[in-house]
Parts: C-alpha cells; structure tokens; sequence
C-alpha cells in the first residue's frame, strides 16, 4: 500500500514534470501561432476552396474544416511523439530518464498531455476562424456522444503515438523519413478532406487502425445528422476507438518495456548518432 | 554502520556486438569489460582510473541499469541490477561529464525542477535542494536564464547539479570535469569531497582519466584498461608499489635511435614523447645507478641533455608500471594547475 | 591583395560551398539503408497526396477523369511537389544542421558561403522531387487516364518557366532559411506550412478566379501563380482562368525573369540580416526542443 502510493506520487509528478516544457515552450516561443496556427489554417482554406471550384454542397466546408483542425493533432502525434523518444536520445535526455525510479508510460503520457493541451489551442483557432470565414454551421443533437468520440479518438490517436515513440527509436535516423511517410497517405486514407466512405467498404476498415479516421467520420455524423455521408453507425464507431484506446494503450506498455529491455542488451540506444 | 558493500560485482563482462559491415560474414564483437571484480564500501569515494575505451563508461551504464552485462553479476546497495533495476534506480544517479540535460527552452530552474518530478519529490524540498545546488555550482544567479543561453561550462555544471537532486545514496559520475576549465572542476571536485565525507553513507563512484583527481579525491582507486581491473588500492598504496624504484624524466636534443634504452639492464620502464622540437624520455628505474648508462646512451645518440628531473610516483606512473605504456599525449589540465 | 583576387576568391568560395553542399544533401538525402524504403517514400507522399484531389474531385464531380478542370487541378498539384521540396530542403538545413547534426557553427566557422552552402543543400531534394513529379504525372496519366501530351507541348515556354520558377523557389527557400535561423523548432516544418499556405493563393489545385477578389490580388503578386500557370499552359495548351488568360506568355516569362531577380537581391539582404541578429542573439547553435 505504501508502495502504490509512493509509485503513483512519482508517477503522477513525472508526467506534470514532463508536460510542462510543452505547455512552457509554447508560451516562451511564439512564432508557433504563425507557422502552426495561421499557415495550416490557410492551406485548409485551399481545400476549402477546390470543393468551391467544384460547386460542392456546403456541408463540405464543414468536413474540411473539421479534418483542417484535426490535422493538428496528427502532425502532432508524428512529430512530436513518435519522433521524440529518438529526439531525447540524440540530446541525451533518454538516459537520464531510464535511470530515474519512475513509469516510462509516465514520460510519454506527459508529453502527451502536454502535446495535447498545446495543439488543442491550435485545432480550436482553426476550427473557429474557420467556421467564421466560411460560414460554418453545425446542428449538433447530441453534445455528450461529440465529446466522448473526441476524447476516445485523442486517446487512442496519442496510444498510437506512444507505440510509434518506440518503434521509431529502433529505427533510429529512419524514423524520419517514416514519419514523413506517414504523413500523407494517412490525410488520405484517415479522410481528413473528404467522407471516408468513398474509399470503399474494405480500405475505409484498414483506414479505422488510426483513430482519427472514425473520430473523423463519427464527428462528421454528429455535426451533420442530416447529412448521408457517414461509413458505419456511430455507435459502432465510438465501441470501436474505445477498443483503440485500451488497445493502443496497453501495447505502447509492452512496447516500452520491450523497448528498453532491448536496450540494455544491445547497448545502442543510449548512444547518439545513430 | 554495517560494512555493508555498496556496489559489488563479480566476474562482470560486457561484450558489445558489432554492426556487420557489407560483405563480412561472421558479426564481429567487442569486449569492453572482461572479469572485473570490486567491492566499493559504503561512505567510499571509489575512483575508476584509466585511459579512454578503457571500459569505464560501459562498467557505469551496467551500474546504473542503462546496460546489461553479458557475463557476471553486480549489486547496487545490496540490489541486484538485472533482478530489480527499478529499485536500484531509487537510491542512485548519475552525471556525465561533458553533457548536458533537459530543454533549451526552460530555464535553469525548471529544468532541475523537471527532473526532481521523476524522483516524486514534492516542490518544496525540489525548491530547496535546487536552491542549495545551484549555490554549490555557482548558478544561482542565472537561475532565471533559459539553459540553451548557458555557456557550455555553465550547462554541464546544471547537469553536475542535476546529479544530487534526489539524494542518491550512491552516485555515478562519469568524468565529471572534462572539458572544464581549471577553476570549476576546482569547485565541483570540493565539492564531491565534502558531499562524500559529510554525509555518512553516501557512496561515490568516480571515473577519470585525469591522474591527479584521482589521486587528489578518491579513497581508493582502481586502475583500469582495456575492459580489465588491473590493480586497487589507496592512492598512497599504489604508489608505494614504486617506492623503491627511481623515476626520471629527461629532455633532450632530438634523439633517434631511443629505442635502446629499453634494452639497458635496470631500466623497468620507458615511454619517449616528441614534444615541439626535443625529446621527453621518461624512466622508472630499478635503482639511480643506471641513469648513468643512460646519460651515456644519450650522448652516443648524438643528443644534448637539456633537462634532468627526478620525480615522485605519480598514478600515471603505477599505469605505466602496469600496462608499459602511457596514458597518451592529450590532457591534462590538472598539471598546470600545480 | 587586389580587389580582382578578392573577387576571385569569393567566387570560388562559393562555387566551392555549392559543390560541398550539393554532395553532403545528396548524401543525407540518399542515406537509405533500404532502397526499397526509399522507393515507397518518393511515391507513397505525392500519390498520396494527389489521390485526396482524385477523391475531392470524384466525390462531388461524379464525372469522368477526363474534364479539363481535373487536368488542370492535376497538373497543378503535381508541379507543386517541388514547392515544397525545395523550400524545405532549403529552410530544414538550418534547423537540422543546428539542431540534429549541430554542425551549424562549424559551417559558419568553415570558409564556406553559407548562402551557397544552403542553395547547394537544395539540390538533392530538388532530384528527389523531380522523381516524385514524374511519377505522380505517369500514375495521373496510366492510371487516371489524364490526356497529357508532354510531346506535343510547347517546349520553349514549358522548360523556360521551369527553371525561372525553380530559380525562384531556391530563393524563396533561403527566405524561409533566414525565418528558420532566427525562430525555434516548432513540430511542423518551416517550409512546409510555408508552401502549404502558398497552395492556396497560387491556384495549384483551383482556378485563381474562384478565391473572393481581395485573394485574387494576393495570388496575382506571387510568382508561383505564373509559374503555374506558365506550365498548364505549356502543357495543355490553353488557359482555363478567365482572371490570367489575357497575360499573354511573354509577359509570364518576364514577369517570373523579375521575381527571379527580385528574390535574388531580397534573399541576400534578408539572409544577411537574419545571420546578423541570429549572431546578435546567439542563436547559431542553440537547441530549442522541447
Ligand atoms: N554501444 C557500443 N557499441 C559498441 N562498442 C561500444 C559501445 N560503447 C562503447 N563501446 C566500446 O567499448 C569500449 C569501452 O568504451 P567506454 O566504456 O566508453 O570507455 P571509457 O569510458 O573508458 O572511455 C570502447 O572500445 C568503445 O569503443
Ligand atoms: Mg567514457
């Protein structure tokens, strides 16, 4: 008993400790208001705009809109989660972190929340100014079920994101260009521009291994109860993401553990350049 | 107080595998720590004396439960490091010289304070162990100042720091003053002194490949190179070891032909440098009687004598003694000092 | 020395920073222990990113493939490939060197031009990215069957546009070099949110008639927007934007010959003047991650 609480007293202020330079870094450096806020929220508009050309209905808008703020956290994910493990090492953070008395899950979920809370600054400006630029409107009917597919979906997206830490870590400098990789194709397939029914029954299932890709489509169908552009019912799709969640979850634990295990024996990952 | 041992290993190895290159077949490996053996007392400033790719970073990772052996066992406190790493992590820390911690963007403060979260301490005592350090290393007055605006010194004097944040009962510090200068490793080597001799039961395992901080700070020192423990004793012992041998270091004239000294009956040791245009020769002799044979060699070489000096035993020359050659060319700071 | 050898000297400092810049970008960019890896990446992005236009575009035109507009769409997103290629290439020097490698501070304590150095570094994404043009537009035309006829276009305005607007790109990125140098790492890359706010005012993916007018303007006083619509009308041999038809090609390719020189002169200044703050502020090798 004493034990637990001595472990969740240190697991508890290890992840405040490790979510505060992403909270900080965002407050001391401001330049991210541009290049992470004003910029994507342009490139979005560009979306915006190619439905616009094609004289699609407006509920388009929307969807761009959503999947425009929803990219935030994607990027996020990628760039600093799944990177940063590797990024910890090259500095010389990592070790410093194995060799404390506290939960590796307790480090990532840190940055996680503290990824999350940052990048949710940045998704809300998006979605707003977006909103207010093109005449967004939502008719939401159920409030509870919007809030409970958001949360489950950065859950689960930010699990993923812990899995992708260590994986990413083993494959040192490749991890780079495999998140760079990832980019993309998961804009694509995730249907951030577009409902993601029109990639077919089958590859809109495969699609469903990122979270966002039903968030995506269960907000959709929340925003727009009108519209007929959903892939499965939502409640399917909100037991799907809680099942991501614990999923993902409990892999990333496996995954650290294997992670560092491996790193002891082979002794590389401790050690930069590589 | 029990005479407990605080760290002790057997047998402990590491064998490093290589990556394979193309077109080799068989992986090729690399022993970086073959048998040592050593027990370091509770209270001890215990030295790890050697030259660079000795093993000393290797045999401090497996202590601090970075590394695995490969043959061996260690105990940390009493714990052993492959059974239970999480509990040997809660008694100890460790500083490596050279390097530096957390984020550029924080300041000094908060960095140190990021770390003391991942021991669960509770911000007041964080705050005032944070506090008393940054007095120790003489940051106090840059808390405020975001670590990636420190000079190099200043961040590895933040990492010294970061080092004593949880109290470790045993603490690791891997060449803790490379690469600072004169001044600060003054201040920081003080102070690893007074935290040993102060605090009953603290522990302190120091690698160096400075002679004279070993020689200076440790109780005991063990000299070692190319993975293996080659002797352990105080300073004082180690030297004595040499106390009935004589040693000489001479400069001279360009030499040539120096490689017959060693040949000279009562020469027990030899190790020429080339420094800016004359010779170093330096001796360990079994008796001052052969320097004579000596001066004559030289003369006959064609050199001049330009300087003579008998020295004390120094560590270096216990490694000299030991291993039959010197620690290198590079370094050492420490020398101007005296 | 006389100022002639000065001269001189420079010129070959910098032929020189661009030849060593030119090696080591191809080398990092090469460094792939799996070629096959390396293959997946140079299609899986800008496929990827041609098939979300592919799938906009069936969603609401439920037409064929063949509709000039998607021609015209296509080409576009195509030919921004290199957008972005190369002003990251550029502008993620900075940060990479610094931060990753931390070679920064050598590079600027070598006798390197580091303005060279950085055009040098461009090179190799610029040959990565010629890949992932060229097979973006074969999987537009064996796959989407998108009429394309690069045999039958005009060679003379197509290739003159290309390499005035590569030009022009290149200087763009050391702009964006100069931002990266003085500003931290964020979890985006510089150029990337650059150019993908740059896709909106261009008309890479849209004709420039459909943005509200005040945007218009805005697209109009970007090099790029010729640029583009230098090559759509090289290739398809017709202009589909009521708002730059009447710009005749001459006046493309003098307007992109100004921006050109424009950029050049504006690139050295700003460049200049971030080096000097970044020096100011000692920010050459500072580490920001966070
Ligand atoms: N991760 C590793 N992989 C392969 N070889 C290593 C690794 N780490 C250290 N070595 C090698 O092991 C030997 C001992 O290194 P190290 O313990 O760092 O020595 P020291 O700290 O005494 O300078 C060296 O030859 C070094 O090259
Ligand atoms: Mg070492």
């Amino acid at each position: 008993m004493k034990n637990f609480r001595r472990d969740l007293n240190i697991f508890l202020r290890t992840v405040r400790g490790r979510s505060y330079p992403r909270l900080i870094g965002m407050q001391r450096e401001k330049s991210w208001i541009f290049f992470d806020t004003f910029l994507p929220l342009l490139a979005t508009t560009a979306y915006v705009f190619i439905y616009r050309a094609l004289n699609a209905p407006p509920e388009f808008t929307g969807f761009v809109v959503l999947g425009g703020a929803m990219t935030a956290y994607w990027l996020n994910v990628l760039w600093s989660m799944a990177t940063q493990l590797y990024w910890e090492k090259e500095t010389g953070n990592l070790s410093l972190y194995l060799i404390a008395p506290t939960s590796r899950m307790a480090i990532l979920l840190g940055m996680a929340l503290g990824g999350m809370a940052a990048t949710t600054l940045r998704a809300v400006t998006v979605l707003l100014l977006g909103s207010l630029l093109f005449d967004v409107t939502f008719s939401v009917e159920n409030w509870g079920a919007l809030l409970l597919v958001f949360v489950l979906t950065l859950v689960a997206l930010y699990g993923l994101g812990m899995i992708f830490a260590s994986l990413f870590l083993l494959w040192g400098r490749e991890a780079w260009h495999l998140a760079q990789l990832f980019q993309e194709p998961v804009f694509l397939i995730s249907g951030f521009y577009f409902p993601v029914r029109n990639l077919g029954f089958w590859v809109s299932i495969g699609a469903s291994i990122i979270p966002i890709t039903f968030g995506l489509d269960a907000m959709r169908q929340l925003l727009y109860p009108q519209a007929q552009w959903g892939f499965l019912d939502v409640n399917i799709e909100i037991a799907v993401l809680a099942l991501l969640s614990v999923l993902f979850l409990v892999l990333a634990h496996r995954m650290l553990l294997w992670m560092e295990t491996l790193a002891r024996r082979e002794g590389r990952l401790t050690v930069r350049g590589q | 107080m029990s005479q407990r041992f605080a760290i002790q290993t057997e047998g402990l190895g590491r064998v490093y595998q290589l990556k394979r290159k193309r077109g080799e077949t068989a992986p090729k490996t690399l022993v970086a720590l073959e048998g040592v053996d050593s027990e370091v007392k509770q209270g001890e400033l215990f030295g790890l004396l050697g030259p660079n790719g000795a093993g000393k970073t290797t045999l401090i990772k497996i202590l601090t439960t970075l590394l695995l052996p490969t043959s061996g066992r260690a105990l940390v406190d009493g714990i052993d490091i492959v059974q239970d790493p999480q509990e040997v992590r809660r008694r100890i820390n460790m500083v490596s010289g050279g390097e530096t911690c957390g984020y550029g963007l924080l300041t000094v403060e908060e960095n140190l304070w990021m770390f003391t979260q991942f021991y669960g301490l509770t911000d007041r005592v964080a705050r005032e162990r944070i506090n008393e350090m940054l007095e120790v290393v003489g940051l106090s007055d840059r808390r405020k100042t975001k670590s990636h605006f420190l000079s190099t010194g200043m961040k590895q004097k933040m990492n010294f720091a970061r080092g004593f944040l949880n109290d470790p009962q045993i603490l690791f510090l891997d060449e803790p003053t490379l690469g600072l200068d004169v001044q600060t490793s003054r201040v920081l080597r003080d102070f690893v002194k007074r935290w040993v001799r102060e605090r009953p039961g603290k522990t302190l395992l120091l690698t160096t490949h400075y002679m004279a901080e070993a020689d200076e700070l440790c109780d005991r020192v063990a000299i070692i190179d190319k993975g293996k423990i080659l002797a352990c004793d105080t300073p004082a012992n180690l030297k004595r070891r040499l106390q009935r041998a004589s040693i000489f270091k001479l400069q001279t004239t360009p030499l040539e032909m120096s490689n017959r000294f060693s040949d000279l009956p009562g020469v027990s040791k030899f190790i020429e440098h080339q420094r800016n245009g004359h010779t170093e020769l330096n001796f360990i002799l079994e008796n001052e009687n052969v320097l004579v044979k000596i001066l004559d060699a030289v003369q006959a070489g064609g050199g001049h004598l330009l300087s003579l000096e008998k020295r004390e035993p120094t560590l270096e020359d216990v490694f000299i003694d030991l291993v039959g050659r010197g620690f290198g060319d590079e370094e050492t700071p420490l020398e101007v000092e005296k | 020395m006389s100022t002639e050898s000065i001269k001189m000297n420079n010129w070959h400092e910098s032929a020189r920073s661009f030849r060593v810049a030119t090696w080591l970008g191809w080398q990092i960019e090469s460094n792939w222990t799996e070629p096959f890896l390396f293959m997946i990446y140079a299609i899986a992005r800008p496929v990827a990113s041609a098939l979300i236009l592919v799938f906009m575009y069936m969603v609401i035109a439920q037409g064929g493939m063949g509709h000039p507009l998607f021609a015209y769409i296509y080409l576009g997103n195509a030919f921004y490939i290199y957008v972005a290629s190369v002003m990251i290439g550029i502008s993620w020097t900075v940060t990479d060197d610094r931060e990753h490698y931390g070679i920064l501070k050598y590079i600027y304590a070598a006798p390197i031009q580091v303005y060279f150095y950085l055009l040098g570094r461009g090179v190799a994404k610029t040959l990565t990215a010629t890949v992932a043009v060229v097979i973006t537009l074969a999987f537009g035309m064996l796959v989407l069957r998108i009429p394309y006829d690069f045999l039958a276009m005009n060679h003379a305005l197509f290739w003159a546009t290309f390499f005035l607007g590569l030009g022009a790109l290149a200087l763009m990125g050391i702009l964006l070099a100069g931002v990266a140098l003085i500003t931290a790492r964020h979890s985006g890359f510089i150029g990337e949110a650059v150019a993908g706010a740059l896709y909106l005012f261009c008309g890479a993916v849209f004709p420039l008639d459909v943005l509200p007018q005040p945007l218009q303007y805005i697209g109009l006083s970007l090099p790029l927007t010729y640029w583009l619509e230098g090559l759509r009308r090289a290739v398809l041999r017709e202009s589909i934007s009521p708002l730059l038809a009447p710009i005749s090609n001459e006046i493309i390719l003098v307007i992109l010959l100004g921006a050109t020189l424009v950029l050049g002169l504006a690139s050295l200044g700003f460049y200049r003047w971030c080096e000097h703050r970044a020096k100011e502020k000692g920010l050459i090798d500072m580490q920001t991650m966070y």
